[in-house]
This record gives structure tokens, C-alpha cells and sequence, in this order.
């Protein structure tokens, strides 16, 4: 299984007695995601808005049966452990939602999800939503997506979970809907990139083009003009990368996400404009402008 | 994080990497107990330190006192040193270059090295070498594998995300060869700060921080729910920014200097912080003189309680007047959207005694940039004329 959980998905929870995992978990259950158990270590026997509460993970699965992925609300010290204990029990697809995870946390969950052909998205990951296929995972869209998100044939992938959301409301606004829209979070190590994402959408048949919102900062904008150039990258893809102002402050500034840092001439944003111009991606000046060249490469 | 050369070294030292005798000299008065020759070095956080005449080699010790006067008096890329450190010279041959940082474009940790270090290296090939162990690079670092080791112990231990030595050389000690680290430049990675007992004094890369900057970054404080200020940067503009998210704040300063606005600073908050972080990022970004507008702005949020986190505007706001004495008669523009954004602008609606001008999701954030621009400058052209009908 991929990054793009098939309908009627089932997931797990974990962290879900926590704060923010008591708000999302009606948010979710109402758009039609289908949450058939929640983990937090020590609340084994509750239950949440209709959803049994285990003490781990293999005993989730143990009483539910496998599972297609779990979404993790747990806190960021604890984010490194809780996926180990998904893949332990089988699980292949994890999404993130917590900030400020350590960077090497990040690194060893990537490469343990290399070692373990799994699938992790985040940290700092505000959701994956797919509305033709009632699929909602973590707090994307909070409680009235419908608001946003329209179903449609546009992909959305930010490494901004805010605008994510700004993205398809702007789409919904000219009169586009949205086939998948994620956040990928803006850390120094993710786990799924822009490219791994745009790679299978090559295969999803109800994706006409992408639209990807990159900033200053890591390298992964470029992977996605490499394969665009080489071809493996073949749907449009419309790019806008933000933080061009940063350029003319000192350098060594984290703004806002903890990988929005240039550190080398390849992470300011206008180099990242320049290299996915070349590959042929269309790149938007204005914000506003995203639904005008949108219409232009699907056409 | 980003350390001081001393602070580095003090790190490479607790974890065995031999490192040069040095002094902390961190008064004008200081005078070292080391003979000459030594070299003086400042100790500030951006780069480029020795070609700005931030290292100096003291010969004897008459030269001692014109050598501090001198470097004392100098600024590095706006950073005034408050520490000096006193060196021992070392003899080597080669200056080597290494380093170890997580490289995004595989993914992992990784470790730069190059014989040929010293300082222009980045002009210069480097070999990169992953560490990831199944890419099974390790073996080929032409280093020895003990200096390795306690490298690498040394930057996962001390969670680095980025360790530099250059330059890094080979010398000699009592008869026996010795690798030396000549520099050092350590980055620590502050999301992991809760499993260290780091005791750092809050610094800011590559300038000077202000008083507004120190104070901002101490609001997250204690409390990892939601962050507030941990990024702010004073700028030169008049327009002060409340932003509210790690993208949408980068795309909005874009827009709003695309529409000739000049930003006061640049600032956000994000994931759900309480109303009081709100409030205590809001008399921040006030407290800065000459202000001709507020820019509260922000997507439509995922998960952020619009009613909670504009409340701490608004409390912001009051106290701000209050207890800083501000006037706050310029116009105060927020545009925003998600979670309670309805129940926050029928409270917005009940506030009258600030200039605001609110705007939902209808406005785009490039329109609501537009529109800053052209109150900010009414107001300017009002407080101009005012000024000379006196």
C-alpha cells in the first residue's frame, strides 16, 4: 500500500485521548474516515466517541485486525516510539501530525520506514484529505472541510499546513476541486517528500495536475525538478515557493517552520523558482494567480 | 542552536577530540596566563571570522593590549564579540575539512570531508558520504575510524544538526601524532532541548538580537502547545505583522512587499497556541516605535481556534495601551479564516475602540496585503498634515 490510502481505509489512532486528538477524532469520524481504534499506553479500556481505547498497538490489532495506517496525535518526544510500535505491528502507513520533532528522530523514522518498505508522512504533517474517497487523516480542513475542500482532479501538496487549505480554498474559489491534498510538513527531515507524492499520483486516475507549495530552505523542491526532467514526473505540476523576502536578511534565520532556513545558495527560494522553471514546471509570481495557470496546463 | 567556537569546543572536548588550550578573555582587562605566541579569537556566531581581522596572532606580550584594543572595537556582520578567547598556536601541516549535518536531499545524516580544508573549502571539491548504514559509506572516510567515532557519538548524543571543524589537522603531541580541531561551529537542534540540560544564553545567528527578539522567543517557554514568537526578526518597516502559520507568514511578507509595504518585523504563531502566548506576541510587536499599521493575518487555519487565538489579540491590544501607553490609532487590518472564525468576528465586531478592518476568506491574503498598504499610507498622509496644521 502507498501514500494514497484506497476508500473505506481503516486507521488507527494513537495519542487520541491527548488535546488535540479529542478534537479531531469527531472531525474525521464525521467526514466518513473510518477510526476503528485509538491507542494511548495506560487508557486501555476506554472509549471515544465510539472507539475502544487499547494500551498499544498490537493489542489494537489483536481485537480489530489489521489495519490500513495510523494517525499519530501523540506528543513530539514521544513521535519516535509510537511509530516503531506501528511498524512492529504491521502497520505500513503513518502520518504525523506533531511539531517540533527532533531531526534525528525524523532521520531514524525515515530510515526506518526504508528498511520496512512503510509509508510516514510528517512530522508536522496537518493531514492527507481525499474527498471523493470521504477520506480525512489528522486536523486538515478542521471541522467543515467541505468548506475547502471540493471534490475534484487537483492535488495539493505544502510543506505549509495552513496553506494547504489556502491553496484549495483559492482552487474552490475559480472553480476547481481537490483529488488529494496533504501536508508534508516544513521540518528539516520529512519523511514523504513532494516527489514521492507527485510519483504515485502519476498512477492515481482522478489527478489531472498538482499544485506544490515550497519555501526557503532543504532540497526537496529540486527532487521534483530531477524527476520532472527525467520524465518520471509527467502530470503538470504548478509551483509557488514563499520566502523570497528572506534573501535580503542575514542568512542562519529560521522562519516559522524549522527547515524554512537557507543555509547554501540552493535553499534560497529563487534558485528553487529557477530549478523548477528550467525542468519545465510552471511557477506562479502571485498567490493569486495559482487557478489561472492551473487551467492553463491541464488544458 | 547555533554555539560559540568555545562552547563547540568545550563539546569536542568533553567527547575526547583533542582540542587546542584555550582562555576565555571576557573583559577588556582579561589578560591570559598563557605565553605568547597565541591567537586572539572573537567569539561571534557568523562566519568569515578571520578574513573581517576577527583572529589575531599575538607575539609577544606588548602586543597583547593593542591586539584586544583593536579587535575589541570591531563589529562582525553587526555582532559586537563580548567574549574573546585566547589560543595556543599549533603546528600541522594540512588543514583538513569535516563535517556532519542531515543532508534533505537523502534524507539522512551525512558526512562532508576534503583534505584541501581551511578557509575558502567551499569553493572547493568535498567529498560526501552517507550514514545511513545500508548505504555502507562509512568504511570509505579516509579518517581514522576512533576520530570518527567520537564525532559521530558527539553529534547524535548532543542531538547536532550540524557539526563543523575546519579546519581539523594533524599535529603533534609529546612525540605522538594527534588529530586537533582547530574550530568548531555546532548547531544544536532546540526541538530536542527537553531531553538535554543545554544552559545556553539565548543568542540569534548572524546579528546582534534585540530586546524584542530575546523577549519573543522566550514566550513557547515551558509550554510546547502551540508556538508563538519563537521566529521573530525586527525589520525596518512600519507595518507590524502578527502572522499565523510557517507558510502562510513567508507568503504574506512576499505579498505585502510586493505591494510596497515595509514590514516592522517578521513574526508567527501557530498550531493552536493559548490566547495568553497571543497576547504576550501582540504587545511584543506593538512595543516597537513609529508604527502606521497591524497586519493580522493568516490562512484558513486547519486546527488553530480562531476565537481563542484573535482573543489574545485583542487582550494584546488593551494591555498594550494600557500598561506600554501606546496610542494605537493606526489601522489594524486582519484577515483570517477556520475554526470559530465566525463566533471571533462577532467578538471583534463588539471591540470599537481600535480601527479595524476584518476580512474572511473572501479576501485573499495578497488582496488584504493591498489593502494594509493603502490604510497605512492614508494614515501616514493624516499624521503628516496633522503634524504641520500644529
Amino acid at each position: 500500500m502507498g501514500l494514497l490510502l484506497p476508500k473505506n481505509a481503516k486507521l488507527i489512532a494513537q495519542g487520541i485521548t491527548g488535546s488535540e486528538g479529542r478534537v479531531a477524532l469527531p472531525w474525521m469520524q464525521k467526514y466518513g474516515t473510518k477510526i476503528v481504534a485509538g491507542v494511548t499506553p495506560g487508557k486501555g479500556g476506554q472509549e471515544l466517541s465510539g472507539v475502544p481505547v487499547f494500551d498499544t498497538v498490537e493489542k489494537a490489532v489483536e481485537k480489530v485486525g489489521q489495519v490500513d495506517g495510523s494517525v499519530l496525535f501523540v506528543p513530539p518526544m514521544q513521535v519516535k516510539k509510537a511509530v516503531e510500535e506501528a511498524i512492529r505491528a504491521g502497520i505500513r502507513f503513518i502520518l504525523i501530525g506533531a511539531e517540533k520533532v527532533p531531526v534525528a528522530d525524523a532521520s531514524a523514522m525515515y530510515e526506518l520506514a526504508l528498511k520496512k518498505g512503510a509509508n510516514i508522512i510528517g512530522p508536522s504533517s496537518v493531514g492527507l484529505i481525499s474527498p471523493s474517497r470521504k477520506i480525512k487523516i489528522g486536523s486538515i480542513g478542521g471541522p467543515n472541510p467541505d468548506q475547502v475542500y471540493k471534490e475534484g482532479e487537483i492535488a495539493v501538496i505544502s510543506k505549509s499546513g495552513g496553506m494547504t487549505s489556502e491553496i484549495a480554498l483559492h482552487l474552490g474559489q475559480h472553480g476547481f476541486g481537490i483529488s488529494w491534498a496533504v501536508g508534508i510538513g516544513g521540518e528539516r527531515i520529512i519523511c514523504a517528500d513532494f516527489a514521492d507524492f507527485l510519483l504515485e499520483l502519476e498512477k492515481d486516475f482522478t489527478t489531472k495536475a498538482s499544485v506544490i507549495f515550497g519555501e526557503l530552505g532543504g532540497t526537496y523542491e529540486e527532487r521534483v525538478a530531477h524527476l520532472v526532467r527525467e520524465k518520471k514526473i509527467k502530470k503538470p505540476v504548478v509551483a509557488f515557493i514563499a520566502g523570497e523576502f528572506t534573501e535580503t536578511l542575514p542568512s542562519n534565520i529560521q522562519f516559522g517552520h524549522a527547515g524554512a532556513i537557507i543555509e547554501g545558495r540552493s535553499s534560497r527560494p529563487s534558485a528553487k523558482r529557477k530549478i523548477l522553471a528550467q525542468s519545465g514546471i510552471t511557477v506562479a509570481d502571485d498567490f493569486d494567480e495559482i487557478a489561472e495557470l492551473v487551467k492553463k496546463v491541464i488544458v | 542552536m547555533t554555539l560559540y567556537e568555545f562552547e563547540g569546543k568545550e563539546l569536542l572536548n568533553k567527547y575526547g577530540i583533542t582540542v587546542p588550550r584555550f582562555e576565555i578573555l571576557d573583559s577588556a582587562e582579561a589578560v591570559p596566563s598563557v605565553s605568547p605566541p597565541f591567537f586572539l579569537k572573537v567569539q561571534v556566531l557568523s562566519g568569515k571570522r578571520a578574513a573581517s581581522g576577527g583572529i589575531v596572532e599575538v607575539k609577544n606580550k606588548k602586543d597583547f593590549f593593542s591586539a584586544t584594543k583593536t579587535i575589541r572595537s570591531k563589529k562582525f556582520n553587526g555582532e559586537t564579540p563580548q567574549k574573546i578567547i585566547a589560543e595556543e598556536k599549533i603546528s600541522f601541516t594540512r588543514e583538513h575539512y569535516l563535517s556532519v549535518y542531515y543532508d534533505t536531499a537523502r534524507r539522512s545524516p551525512a558526512l562532508l570531508y576534503t583534505i584541501d580544508g581551511g578557509s575558502g573549502v567551499e569553493k572547493r571539491k568535498i567529498e560526501k558520504y552517507s550514514l545511513r548504514a545500508e548505504d555502507g559509506e562509512m568504511g570509505n572516510i579516509p579518517l581514522p575510524r576512533p576520530l570518527i567515532d567520537k564525532l559521530l557519538s558527539l553529534f547524535f548524543s548532543e542531538d547536532c544538526v550540524l557539526l563543523e571543524i575546519n579546519p581539523l589537522v594533524e599535529s603533534e603531541k609529546n612525540g605522538k601524532k594527534i588529530w586537533m580541531a582547530l574550530d568548531a561551529k555546532i548547531k544544536l537542534d532546540s526541538t530536542a532541548s527537553g531531553r538535554h540540560d543545554w544552559n545556553y544564553p539565548p543568542r540569534s545567528s548572524g546579528h546582534a538580537p534585540t530586546l524584542r527578539e530575546i523577549e519573543a522567543k522566550k514566550i513557547d517557554d515551558g509550554d510546547y502547545r502551540g508556538t508563538a514568537g519563537s521566529s521573530f526578526f525586527d525589520m525596518e518597516g512600519d507595518i507590524g505583522i502578527l502572522a499565523s502559520g510557517g507558510g502562510a507568514s513567508l507568503m504574506a511578507l512576499d505579498a505585502l512587499i510586493k505591494k510596497k509595504g515595509k514590514p516592522a518585523n517578521y513574526t508567527e504563531y501557530s498550531g493552536n497556541p493559548s490566547k495568553e502566548k497571543v497576547e504576550k506576541l501582540t504587545k511584543i510587536v506593538l512595543s516597537k516605535p513609529g508604527l502606521s499599521g497591524l497586519w493580522v493575518i493568516g490562512g484558513v487555519a486547519n486546527f488553530t481556534d480562531i476565537y481563542e487565538t484573535l482573543s489574545g489579540l485583542v487582550d494584546g491590544l488593551k494591555k498594550a495601551r494600557q500598561e506600554l501607553s501606546l496610542t494605537i490609532d493606526y489601522p489594524i487590518v486582519i484577515r483570517r479564516g477556520g475554526p470559530r472564525d465566525e463566533e471571533a468576528f462577532a467578538m471583534l465586531a463588539e471591540v470599537k475602540d481600535f480601527d479595524f478592518h476584518i476580512y474572511g476568506r473572501e479576501t485573499s491574503i495578497s488582496k488584504s496585503a493591498e489593502e494594509m498598504v493603502r490604510l497605512s499610507n492614508i494614515y501616514k498622509k493624516i499624521k503628516k498634515s496633522g503634524v504641520k496644521s500644529r
